[in-house]
Order: structure tokens, then C-alpha cells, then sequence
């Protein structure tokens, strides 16, 4: 069957109508149809089929409008004045979160402070970043937003190689208007193959100062071990010219509340591929933990968590199975991974 | 043994001079006892074991290979500039061209252009692949175009380097960025090979064709329009670019750029397209249009050229590692493979 077709329009921020009324029913049935000839089948058959069918009663037709919203479906049939007409209200939806922190670095490898500098996998990191996509192979992702950092954008690329969906990630360009120009796509389709990378400065590592560079022995050597200790474990201390780690969790988490939080409340299922520091600030806020808590918080590597986002809350899963672990395989009706055939 | 460490400054020019004066000799051998202590050995050694055996005849390749590893030290330079030598300086470095492998639109047959499309799997293997082939050639500066798959293909390939310098994507998007990627220790400086991303080398621009199949193009503008949009020299698609204007930006990019570098007798590696690399290399080799149209640039398979004497000469795809064949193409190349090989036992 053709693969299965998201409408996402890049770079728009689309609001998901979420319709509870019967009528939308009828309306949804004849979307789905354009749809499904278009090949829609894979995310609305999942649920409608672990609910058996559109016909049960309202649970199960919410459960079916979930899906659709999960999947980012516009629908011109679905707009505003038309959910106006029928009176439809908005449902909160569910959307997935994943957060990758990436793998060792040639600068990990030799134990230098990085923080900012654009230092690139080892081997061992690009097979952590394929592990790692292995694991969310099954998670659908509609966005994703990595550091303006080589290594966590490379994290993102390889793990998507492993994705099944298959759906193509595109580098977003707008550092000048050639870039935007240049970059532009002319077919639908192939946008709706497509899956929006964002990349930001605002999810970088915490910027290491007048470390970056040194090593951990030499920088022990020049300032004290307690001095050391003090900027890479406290929350508020900075090291000479750098950030501490209430600096970086200040711009990565309004990064996050800004621009990621609104895509997970349309019904936007993200992906963040990032740094130790700035996810853990993001964590920070998922999980409302406090400064005491966030030091002693350690993100394995090449280890995706997964997050639900529902009803405005954050709700940890963990971490999903790799392909040769037993372990839970779906978390919620709507993110599910693949029964035992292997198909979706 | 530690790495050996190159002193490379970026953007310093390093003069090279040959000599086939044994009086020069002496000079160099107690010039070189000062690069040695400040952790020049890897290529000085290099060096001294050539100028050690040496007769006359081959001071002159040693000489290429310190030139060749971009040794710069003040004392050194000066004295030899002063002294002995009488013959016009011989600059040498090598040039490695790389086309980026399969991307994500390659395998949906796709028109890319500039659209910024990942690596498949495939495309991946390809990139390690090239690194494997290249591992053993020096690299000073690395130069890709500003879209992931040439960046990753040049990371991925580097993994595989022998030399284990690190490879840094240098930022000057702003004031910011400038300074929060600041290294703050020479020794990393020195084991730290700059990447400098620049869109002038990206894919030719395909305007209103990118994202489109092959198939429906020819449906919607006609088999003719199409081809000739494809692979004519100076035809562009609506709203894009056509080969012509892309070597264009590509080639201004590389003689203003790239080629002063290689003048200064550092080592560089580009990654980037098919249709920036055919631009460049339609410059190196003095193609004709008609020629450069008809070139086609394997994908994943380095491409090395030797730049001398201002000279471009090309030497082929290095053989990979299971491949019987040349594995050096120039002495000053065989003996930093040499060294690596002792390095590395």
C-alpha cells in the first residue's frame, strides 16, 4: 500500500480542530475517504480497529477524532468556520515527545570540555544515534528540533534512517532570504512526505566558557578541583565566561515553551535531539523538578525518553524497548507500536 | 606515541622552501631540533629520516613532504629564506574532492537542488567508505556546502582518518555564535582541523522542480524541456539555476577561497554535489562547457587532486583499503603514510 499520507504543511502552525459532534462524524467519514484513497489507512486504522470501528458509541468515536488530530490532519473540510457551523468543541489531544541526547564526541573521547564547540560523533556515537533510532522506529514523529550543534543534528538524521514511517526529514533554512528561497519544495505530496527539522541555538549545549577546549586535568591543574567542581555541578555558578546551568535552562526551556510546547498542544508528536544540559533543563520543567534535584539528574546517551503530552501535562514514559528487549510496547492507544506481524 | 601535532594556523600563510645545498642542510637539521621540541615530531621526523639518509638529490622531496605537512615555524622559515637556496619555492598539498552519497530524495527520485535532504543508510556506508580511502591522506582544512549530506558525508568520512585530528564546523552566523564556539587551549587548537560550511558550494539550484519526481516533470513540462534543463550547460529550470550559474558561485567560491589555501600548502578536503564538484573540477582540468556536461562524478568515490607549482594534477580515486593498487601518489604522501603506519603500530 502506498504510505500512509500526513497533510503537514512545513513551517505553518496548523490548529488540530478536535470534534466531538456526530455530525463531524459524517464529515470525518467523508475526509477519511479522501484519505484513505490517498493512503491514510496506517494511523486511523489503528485505531479504529483496536476500537472496533467508527460505529461504537462516543468513547470510541473520540478515540478515532484522537487519531486524527494526532496525525496532523488539514483538511479544508476541517476548518474553523466549518467546526463553527456544527458546533464542535475542542478536545485535548495526545502527542508524543521524544528526547534524544546525543552520542559520544571526538571531544567526549578525549575528555575536553565542548560545551558550544561544533565537535562532531565518533563511530561509537553515530551507532548509539542508529540504537537509538531503532527504539522510536515505531513512535511517530511530526516535527523535530535539534541544536544548531553538528552532533545532535547527525544524531537526529541517522536515528530517522532506522524510522519505518519513512517520511523524509528536511533541514529548515532561514538564515537569509536566498537560504528560504533556495530551499523552497513545489510538490505537495512531497511535502506531506516530509517532516520539518528546526534547528536552534537555543537547545545547545550550556556554554563551557574558558573551558571549552581544555581538558579536565589541566583545568583541575589550573583553578582547583573545587573551583571545577563548583561550575560543572552547582546550578548558579558560571565558569569564567560561560553559562551556568540556570543560564542554559533559562533559554532552552523558553525555547521550549515558545515554539515546542504549541506544536505538542496542536497534536504534534516531537522529536528534540539535543545536549546533556539543555535537555536536562527541559526535563527540569517537564518533570517540575528543583535546582537540588536537576544537578544530580544524568541523561544516559544514545537513550531516547519518551513523553506524553496530554491535557496540558507531561507524562514520563521512559524509555521505549530497543528491537531486542522485552518491555512494554505501546504506551498509549494512540502510540502504538507494531503488533506481531510487524505491520502498523 | 602522542600525536604529533601540525601547527596549522588558519589563515596564516607558510612559506616552503627547497634546497639542495648540504649547507642548508645543516641549517635545517638544527632548526629542526626546535620544531621537534615543540611537538613538531611527527613531521619533523618525518623529515629527518629523509634528510639522515639523504643524498643530495633527495633534499629536495623531503623538503616537499615539510611543506606538505605545513610545518610553520618563524625561526625556521626565516633562516632558510635567508640562507642557501637557490631555487624557486615548490608548494605542494593535496586536493580531495567528495561527492556526498545517496540522500533520502535520491532514493525516492527526487529533484533535490538545494533542498536539505539527509543521507540514506546507504549514503552513510558510502561516506564511511570514502573515509576509508582517504585515511591515510592528509587533511589540513575541510570546506562543504551548507546542507547536511555533504557536512555528514565530511564527519563521517573523518571518522575513519588515521590521524585523529578532530574536525571543528567553524561559526560566524553571528556575534554570538562566533564566540561561544571559542576554543580555549592551543594544544586543541592544534589537534583541530577547521570545517568552513559555505553555500556557494551547494547542489546547482533547481527552482521550481525541487521536490518533484522525474516522472511527473516530464509529464508536466515535456521530456524535451526537461532534458534540457538537466544537461545543458547554460538552460536553467524556471526559477533555478543552471550549470553555468552554479560553477559560477562555485568556482568564485574555490579560487577565492579554497585555492589560496592550497597555494599556502595546506591540505583540503571538499565535500560537496555533483554539480559543484563538476564546476570545480571543469576549472581544474580546463574542461569546455560541452565536456563538463557530459562529466559524471561517482558518488562516495574521493577524488584526489595534487596541487603544485599552481598546478592541478589529477590523481585519480585512492584505491580502498582491500584494493591492490598505488597507494601513494606522491613521495611526500608515502612518507606521512609511513609515519601514520609507526604512529599507530
Amino acid at each position: 500500500m502506498a504510505s500512509a499520507v500526513f497533510h503537514q504543511a512545513i513551517g505553518t502552525l496548523l490548529s488540530h480542530q478536535h470534534l466531538h459532534n456526530s455530525g463531524f462524524h459524517q464529515e470525518f467519514g467523508n475526509v477519511s475517504v479522501n484519505l484513505i484513497s490517498k493512503g491514510f489507512k496506517v494511523y486511523t486504522g489503528l485505531s479504529i480497529s483496536r476500537k472496533g470501528g467508527y460505529s461504537s458509541g462516543k468513547r470510541n468515536f473520540s478515540v478515532v477524532q484522537g487519531s486524527a488530530s494526532q496525525t496532523s490532519v488539514v483538511d479544508p473540510l476541517s476548518t474553523p468556520s466549518n467546526d463553527s457551523k456544527n458546533g464542535f468543541q475542542k478536545k485535548s489531544s495526545e502527542a508524543a515527545l521524544i528526547l534524544i541526547r546525543h552520542g559520544e564526541s571526538l571531544w567526549n573521547e578525549k575528555n575536553l570540555f565542548t560545551g558550544c564547540v561544533d565537535v562532531p560523533l565518533t563511530k561509537k556515537g553515530v551507532e548509539e544515534a542508529i540504537e537509538a533510532g531503532k527504539r522510536i522506529s515505531n513512535i511517530p514523529v511530526d516535527m523535530i528540533y535539534t541544536s544548531s550543534l553538528i552532533r545532535a543534528q547527525m544524531t537526529a538524521m541517522l536515528a530517522m534512517t532506522q524510522h519505518r514511517r519513512r517520511k523524509v526529514p528536511i533541514i529548515m533554512h532561514n538564515e537569509s532570504e536566498q537560504a528560504r528561497a533556495w530551499s523552497q519544495i513545489f510538490s505537495e505530496d512531497t511535502m506531506r512526505q516530509s517532516i520539518p527539522v528546526i534547528t536552534a541555538w537555543q537547545l545547545n549545549e550550556r556554554m563551557y566558557g574558558e573551558l571549552q577546549g581544555l581538558n579536565k586535568q589541566e583545568t583541575a591543574d589550573r583553578f582547583g578541583k573545587e573551583k571545577v567542581h563548583e561550575w560543572r555541578r552547582s546550578y548558579d555558578i558560571p565558569p569564567p565566561n560561560g553559562e551556568s546551568l540556570e543560564m542554559c535552562a533559562e533559554r532552552a526551556v523558553a525555547y521550549f515553551k515558545d515554539q515546542i510546547e504549541p506544536q505538542l498542544c496542536s497534536g504534534k508528536h516531537v522529536m528534540i535531539a539535543a545536549h546533556g544540559n539543555s535537555l536536562r533543563s527541559i526535563i527540569m520543567y517537564l518533570d517540575k523538578l528543583t535546582s537540588q534535584e536537576v544537578i544530580s539528574l544524568e541523561l544516559s546517551t544514545g537513550i531516547p525518553m519518551l513523553y506524553i503530552f496530554k491535557e496540558g501535562r507531561f507524562i514520563r514514559k521512559g524509555s521505549p524497548a530497543g528491537p531486542t528487549e522485552a518491555g512494554v510496547y505501546a504506551y498509549t492507544r494512540f502510540i502504538n507500536f507494531t503488533n506481531a506481524s510487524g505491520s502498523i | 606515541m602522542d600525536a604529533g601535532t601540525l601547527h596549522n594556523q588558519i589563515g596564516a600563510v607558510q612559506l616552503h622552501i627547497c634546497s639542495n645545498d648540504s649547507g642548508f642542510l645543516r641549517k635545517f637539521r638544527n632548526s629542526s631540533l626546535q620544531c621537534i621540541s615543540k611537538g613538531f615530531a611527527l613531521d619533523v621526523k618525518l623529515l629527518s629520516k629523509g634528510i639522515c639518509n639523504s643524498k643530495h638529490g633527495k633534499v629536495r622531496v623531503t623538503y616537499t613532504s615539510l611543506c606538505h605537512a605545513s610545518v610553520v615555524d618563524p625561526a625556521l622559515r626565516t633562516s632558510l629564506s635567508a640562507n642557501d637556496y637557490n631555487q624557486k619555492p615548490s608548494i605542494e598539498s593535496s586536493l580531495i574532492l567528495i561527492r556526498h552519497g545517496e540522500s533520502l530524495w535520491n532514493e525516492k527520485n527526487l529533484f533535490t537542488g538545494c533542498v536539505d535532504v539527509p543521507l540514506t543508510k546507504r549514503g552513510i556506508e558510502e561516506a564511511i567508505e570514502a573515509g576509508k580511502r582517504i585515511s591515510n591522506i592528509p587533511v589540513d582544512i575541510i570546506y562543504t556546502s551548507a546542507l547536511i549530506r555533504a557536512q555528514m558525508t565530511a564527519m563521517l568520512a573523518m571518522t575513519q582518518h588515521r590521524r585523529k585530528k578532530v574536525p571543528i564546523i567553524t561559526h560566524d552566523e553571528s556575534e554570538q555564535a562566533k564566540a561561544w564556539s571559542q576554543i580555549f587551549s592551543d594544544e586543541t587548537n592544534k589537534q583541530s582541523i577547521p570545517v568552513i560550511t559555505a553555500w556557494q558550494l551547494n547542489e546547482r539550484m533547481y527552482g521550481e522542480l525541487q521536490g518533484l519526481n522525474k516522472k511527473e516533470t516530464a509529464e508536466r513540462y515535456g521530456k524535451e524541456k526537461v532534458h534540457d534543463w538537466r544537461r545543458s550547460y547554460d538552460i536553467p529550470p524556471p526559477n533555478g539555476e543552471s550549470l553555468e550559474m552554479c560553477s559560477q558561485r562555485a568556482v568564485a567560491y574555490f579560487r577565492e577561497k579554497i585555492e589560496p589555501q592550497l597555494q599556502s600548502g595546506k591540505n583540503v578536503m571538499v565535500a560537496a554535489h555533483g554539480n559543484s564538484l563538476r564546476s570545480i573540477i571543469m576549472y581544474l582540468d580546463k574542461l569546455t562547457s560541452q565536456e563538463v556536461i557530459n562529466l559524471e562524478l561517482s558518488t562516495g568515490v574521493p577524488l584526489l587532486y595534487i596541487y603544485k607549482d599552481t598546478k592541478f594534477i589529477k590523481r585519480g580515486s585512492p584505491v580502498g583499503p582491500t584494493e591492490a593498487g598505488v597507494y601513494a601518489y606522491t613521495k611526500s604522501l608515502a612518507l606521512y603514510r609511513q609515519k601514520l603506519d609507526e604512529m599507530f603500530q
